[in-house]
């Protein structure tokens, strides 16, 4: 006769957790061997047991758990370090972002002074500047220049009205003698 | 429980919808299932709390598609195991010499006694009263693979423990369950 199935094996076998060969042979012994099927049987009844307790014992959820975590979920506060993360959410970063960029891009030409102390700057210094720009302008009108030039304009004007003079003669003189000789 | 209190973020609408679905979904079944390792509705109330606390927390982690009552199961079986080892002060896996499974040999009792028998015995209560007996893990596995009727395979995932563990804790704990249901039937 067989050896019998020893109860770990049964208990494997209940669950369906032995390998195929291994299950096909229990399953034929049982078929054959009392001993062994009402042991089975022992096993299983524990099972359907523990099965119809639970069942018969079923408990509602109790609402007072739901509650108390609703509680604790309302009372739940942010915490410094996701106070600091939210920052970095999209909503608060990009604008914040968009606005960085364009302070930056108006104030980058203010950056090569920052750090160096603006140089003092004598109310004199801007004087003689003034003047030796003034003085370089040919249009300038304390430029020394500017008399001799318009000096000069003004003999050019004269000249050229003598020249003017001169070229009308002929003309006129013509006339004159066209006239004498009429 | 004396679990640290670590404050709560508030929620995202979704992680409120989350938790709303989670709890009236698997609210019962998590409580009882927790109620069958605790023995008693206070502690299953805590235990049931907690666990839904760390799905509100760790929400995110949890992966659509997978089941998400194997996956508080795990909560809840980490919380309790982590509750006793805090109340004993020390752990306790292994039984005393007394509760190893009989090794019936060849001149083992026959069983007599048919699935009806247990049942109209009424056994409820020495069943219940021979769980509270079992160590938190023997309790676990219990009550995973015999009411919720877990593969081995997922017993060990919901445990953190390999199939071999699991094996020999339901042997153990099915065999020292039947020693004490047969003491407390037996006529004193």
């Amino acid at each position: 006769m067989m050896e019998h199935l020893n109860n770990d094996f049964l208990i494997d076998y209940l669950h369906g957790q032995l390998p195929p060969e291994d299950d096909a042979l229990a399953h034929a012994h049982l078929e054959s061997c009392a001993s062994c099927r009402g042991e089975y049987e022992a096993e299983a009844a524990l099972g359907e047991a523990l099965r119809s307790t639970a069942r018969a014992e079923e408990l509602e959820f109790p609402s007072m758990i739901a509650a108390e975590i609703w509680q604790q979920v309302r009372d739940a506060r942010p915490s410094l370090a996701s106070q600091l993360a939210s920052l970095f959410r999209p909503a608060i970063a990009v604008p914040v972002a968009a606005v960085a960029v364009v302070a930056l891009y108006f104030a980058a030409p203010l950056a090569q002074y920052a750090g160096t102390p603006a140089k003092h700057v004598s109310a004199n210094y801007y004087l003689e500047e003034h003047a030796a720009q003034q003085a370089q302008n040919p249009l300038g009108e304390r430029s020394p220049t500017a008399a001799q030039l318009i000096e000069s304009s003004a003999a050019d004007i004269g000249n050229a009205a003598d020249l003017a003079e001169a070229a009308d003669a002929p003309p006129l003189a013509m006339m004159a003698a066209a006239d004498a000789s009429r | 429980m004396g679990a640290p209190r670590v404050p709560l973020e508030p929620p995202t609408p979704e992680q409120k919808a989350f938790l709303e679905r989670a709890m009236q979904q698997y609210g019962k079944a998590t409580y009882n299932f927790a109620y069958r390792l605790t023995g008693n509705e206070a502690d299953a109330r805590d235990l049931t709390q907690d666990a839904f606390i760390r799905v509100y927390r760790a929400w995110r982690s949890f992966q659509p598609g997978t089941s998400f009552l194997s996956w508080i199961y795990r909560i809840v079986t980490n919380l309790h195991r982590d509750e006793l080892r805090r109340r004993k002060g020390r752990f306790q896996e292994e039984l005393p010499e007394d509760n190893a499974p009989a090794n019936f040999g060849g001149q083992r009792p026959l069983a007599v006694t048919p699935i009806e028998d247990y049942v109209e015995r009424q056994l409820g209560e020495p069943l219940s009263k021979a769980l509270g007996q079992l160590s938190a893990e023997q309790r676990q596995v219990v009550v995973l693979a015999d009411i919720e009727e877990y593969s081995y395979q997922e017993i060990a995932e919901i445990m953190g423990c390999s199939i071999g563990t699991v094996r020999s804790r339901l042997h153990r704990a099915r065999a020292l369950l039947r020693r004490l249901v047969e003491r407390a039937q037996r006529p004193t």
